[in-house]
């Protein structure tokens, strides 16, 4: 862990705070922290169970100087924050986190073996509750197909080291189906759909939709947050019922105004109650608009998301 | 903390309103109106009593439902009344209203001022702008029980005399002389040639004596806030001012969970609250 | 006490749809492991070995439900309106709370029962929980998120609470807390028997007494709130999941030009919107005082006016929390002021 304490020392002298993660005692997981000194940056963490997005703080700490602690993908939603000026580069610094090995689905291994089963990822193999089990089955979703490892931005850059730092998360392409949470299978099973049986699995889905808003507050390109179309009276754009019709409206409509902003980091999914496949159809939405508009959000500094930028006279879309 | 019996409701659901209709709409100011209404059930009509300071939910069905103080005394058998400042979507629907529409009301609610305790007390009323619709109520309560009170106390101010509500019952209070009646308007203009100062300042002019008296005020919260300091200089203790709180509402019967201050609801507890219930609350407000 | 046989479930659960509209635990499909109270379809096998990610409150108080349909109408000219408050609901039985969600529907109670003249109460609630029955599994095991032992009883609380089952060897011992529990177990589908019920779990356990007098004392500690909560994206999970949280919404839907209904859904302290006022004031502004009246309602005010602690111990906010904050570390840590 020095490099994440040493890190954050240097990162420390020209912020207010560092956020980043600590361990939690009760569960030996990794939990989201704000660093204020030399003294706690040494409880400073980082291992595969640094699931949380810590970018999701930026657009509401606007008044301080932050530092952040961000893995690959994380940097992305960093990155596309700035572009859209929710976030001013220069009032975050980065410690950049390459990520070798992916992160764990903390979530998906305490549903199936009970919250705060003991979790020992060694990096060759992972344990939980003392039983070894097939590392690659518990990596998060996002982890699979990962492209983004390397952080685009940073002020610092450190690799992580530890648990799993050797080993290569398996690709998407493999025939593993069996992941806890269902991932593969389902994205499997979702591409072989017609698009009416998709309809249909989607109507299933949101009509278990409480309407809580949790993947929006989780989500670091939500910032419109209280002012969400989705809840505003007037217009009233969206019922309250909590019924698959009004549910689909709002989260086809917050997933819309993702498009080309959506860095994919996940944490809609993760923090939805009803376990929702949220990236499913984020992920979709995402590869049409790299195919569409060869972007990929929260990659470029330099570079506007489509959607925001395109201009009707003088834009074609992508790929004729 | 105050305790007065709650009056009125009917014990069905207190969440399904009782349909009623305009009566009249009486343009007050360049934002605030006041809608008459009776309810449609000639025996809930008859039946409805209240005592000054209790809310009720107005609302237009399909709009919504908002909060406010019933404006009318409860002498006024014919119809009650609400007096609506237009600020959002179900305000600027009733701001829309004519005589003859149909409206959902959800009343009486919450405590009432303690009017029988402040029996043989003088009284001393300080309002604001839109605040001083729980104080109309009062104010005529007061005057339908004159003889129960002492020295009846009135000041009520306004940015501009076009933001001063109630014009026909300020005529009829400048007429009596059982009440001192001062209206005031916040700086000079023509056309204007009553009192010019802000309600505090015009309170400590008038320097009512806090010997066997009750103040109640109501306005925007700045006013309040200037207003307790003053009538705490004039000698008044905590237990001897009153005020109406305003929270965000949903249901008015303290089960929503919304305007809590601390352990106490606004919507059952209040509004009508003592400086002395005040200062017991978290500063929350 | 009697006997149900692991192979006389089914049966029982037939039995009971009959009459009854049955909820029990259930595995949800595609939905990363999430087990909730759905009403049960034969074949279905209820979830007994792990918790369910939403409470039971649902069947007392539904995520959104109609408070009453209103139509306007023109004849001759004059425009009426009409309203139709919801009718009756039916018999419900749940099968399969634990002890910390049948407790929850006894603290609910407290505000939602209270007697018409005294107080308000809730019609609606009245009416579905004078035809709910709850049938609960008692805790052998428990989770590092669980705390009920923290309370008054424990695992063993009975009250909210019409059977209790325990686990045994190839099935459940039934012991019958209320009257309408004892008729229950009295059916064919239980026997007698003379087994000892099994010792119960002991969870983790947080000093949660004084809390009532000390939260009032400290509301002015901000800064401490403000650490608290640093990590809280108010994203509204520990609210939406618990089975004492009750805050609602009402609002307006129209369903036509001329018809429309009256509704209320669930809605959260946490949120923002929840008090701001359309003057854009609002006496909650920050996630530091929205989760400070949280932890107030829950272990103070809710206390001083209805005489129990808003919360069970479940461990649903600890479990879900997508930001890891620990509700027990805020207690401990107004504990440790």
């Amino acid at each position: 862990m020095t490099d994440i304490i040493e890190a954050m020392d240097r990162i420390l002298k020209d912020t207010d705070f560092v956020l980043g993660w600590t361990l939690d005692e009760d569960t030996g997981v990794a939990e989201p922290a704000r660093f204020h000194s030399s003294e706690q940056a040494a409880q400073a963490v980082l291992d595969s169970t640094c699931v949380h997005n810590l970018a999701v703080h930026l657009p509401r700490l606007k008044e301080s100087t932050v530092g952040i602690v961000a893995k690959g993908c994380d940097a992305r939603s960093i990155v596309q924050l700035i572009v859209e000026g929710a976030v001013e580069r220069e009032r975050v610094k980065v410690i950049g986190v390459t990520c070798a090995a992916g992160m764990l689905d903390v979530k998906a291994i305490w549903r199936r073996h009970g919250y705060g089963a003991r979790i020992d990822d060694t990096g060759d193999s992972l344990s939980v509750g003392g039983d070894r089990v097939d590392r690659n089955e518990y990596l998060m979703g996002k982890c699979r197909d990962c492209g983004a490892a390397a952080p685009v931005i940073h002020d610092e850059l450190i690799e992580m080291s530890g648990p799993g730092r050797d080993s290569a998360p398996t690709s998407s392409g493999g025939s593993n189906d069996t992941t806890p949470d269902g991932t593969l299978a389902l994205k499997q099973r979702f591409d072989a759909m017609p698009a009416a049986g998709r309809r249909a699995f989607w109507r299933e889905q949101f009509s278990r939709c409480i309407r809580c808003y949790a993947c929006r507050e989780a989500c670091p390109m939500c910032f419109c947050r209280d002012v969400c179309t989705m809840q505003t009276t007037d217009p009233h754009w969206a019922g309250g019922d909590t019924n698959a019709r009004e549910s689909e409206m709002v989260q086809l409509v917050r997933v819309n105004h993702l498009a080309g902003r959506c860095t994919g980091c996940g944490e809609c999914e993760r923090a939805c109650p009803v376990g929702i496949p949220l990236m499913l159809l984020l992920g979709e939405q995402n590869n049409i608009i790299e195919e569409m508009f060869d972007y990929r959000a929260g990659t470029d500094l330099e570079a506007k998301s489509p959607l925001l930028t395109f201009d009707i006279k003088n834009d074609s879309w992508g790929g004729g | 903390m105050t305790t007065i019996a709650r009056t009125g409701m009917k014990a069905t659901n207190p969440l399904v309103p009782e349909p009623a209709t305009v009566s009249e709409v009486i343009i007050e100011t360049g934002n605030i109106r006041t809608v008459r209404l009776t309810f449609d059930d000639t025996e809930t009509m008859k039946n409805f009593t209240f005592l000054p300071g209790q809310i009720g939910q107005l609302g237009i069905l399909g709009a919504g439902e908002s909060t406010f103080a019933i404006s009318s005394p409860p002498s006024q058998k014919e119809y009650f009344q609400f007096s609506v400042m237009k600020t959002g979507v179900v305000t600027s629907a009733i701001h829309e209203l004519a005589e003859g529409d149909r409206v959902s009301v959800r009343a009486p609610m919450g405590c009432a001022f303690p009017t029988d305790d402040w029996k043989g007390k003088n009284i001393i009323v300080a309002g604001g702008g839109i605040g001083m619709a729980p104080l109309r109520s009062l104010v005529m309560y007061l005057l339908d029980h004159r003889a129960d009170y002492g020295e009846l106390t009135l000041v009520y101010g306004a940015r501009t005399p076009e933001d001063l509500c109630f014009e026909a019952d300020r005529d009829v209070w400048e007429q009596r002389d059982d009440v001192n009646f001062i209206s005031t308007i916040d700086n000079v203009c023509s056309g204007w040639d009553g009192c010019v100062g802000l309600v505090p300042s015009i309170l400590e002019d008038t320097a009512p004596s806090p010997d066997n008296s009750v103040a109640i005020t109501c306005g925007p919260p700045v006013m309040i806030k200037f207003t307790l300091q003053s009538l705490e200089r004039m000698g008044f203790r905590e237990e001897q001012i009153y005020t109406t709180l305003e929270r965000r509402m949903k249901c008015g019967i303290g089960l929503c969970g919304r305007c809590n201050v601390g352990a106490k609801y606004v919507c059952t507890d209040g509004p009508v609250f003592s400086l002395a219930d005040i200062r017991d609350m978290p500063d929350e407000l | 006490m009697r006997f149900l046989a692991e192979e006389k479930l089914e049966a029982l659960l037939h039995l009971l749809a009959k009459s009854s509209s049955l909820w029990t635990p259930t595995a949800i499909e595609d939905a990363a492991g999430t087990v909730t109270f759905e009403p049960w379809k034969p074949g279905t096998a209820p979830v007994l070995d792990r918790f369910t990610t939403l409470s039971a409150k649902e069947l007392l108080l539904p995520a959104t439900e109609k408070l009453f349909s209103f139509t306007y109408s023109l004849s001759e000219g004059e425009e009426s309106v009409e309203i139709e408050p919801e009718g009756q609901t039916g018999e419900t039985i749940l099968f399969g709370a634990r002890a910390c969600d049948a407790k929850a529907i006894k603290v609910l109670d407290a505000l939602f029962m209270q007697p018409a003249g005294e107080a308000y109460g809730d019609d609606q609630y009245r009416r579905r929980r004078l035809d709910l029955t709850v049938i609960t599994i008692a805790c052998t095991t428990c989770d590092a998120a669980c705390f009920c032992s923290s309370f008054e009883n424990g695992p063993a609380e009975k009250s909210g609470s019409d059977v209790f089952l325990y686990p045994v060897e190839g099935g459940w011992i039934a012991e019958g807390i209320t009257d309408r529990g004892g008729d229950l177990i009295g059916g064919d589908s239980f026997t007698d028997s003379g087994i000892d019920p099994p010792e119960l779990v002991v969870t983790r356990s947080v000093d949660i007494a004084g809390l009532q007098e000390k939260l009032p004392e400290i509301f002015a500690n901000i800064d401490f709130w403000q650490e608290a909560t640093a990590k809280c994206l108010s994203c509204g999970y520990c609210t939406y999941t618990c089975p004492t949280c009750y805050c609602f919404n009402i609002f307006d839907e129209m369903r036509s030009d001329r018809e429309g209904e009256r509704l209320r859904g669930w809605d959260a302290c946490i949120f923002n919107l929840y008090t701001r006022e359309t003057s854009g004031h609002n006496p909650r502004p920050t996630i530091a005082k929205r989760y400070r009246n949280r932890i107030g309602h829950k272990f103070s005010y809710y206390p001083a006016n209805q005489g129990e602690t808003l919360c069970t111990g479940c461990g649903r906010c600890i479990r879900g929390c997508p930001a890891g904050l620990d509700i027990r570390d805020v207690l401990t840590g107004v504990k440790e002021l």
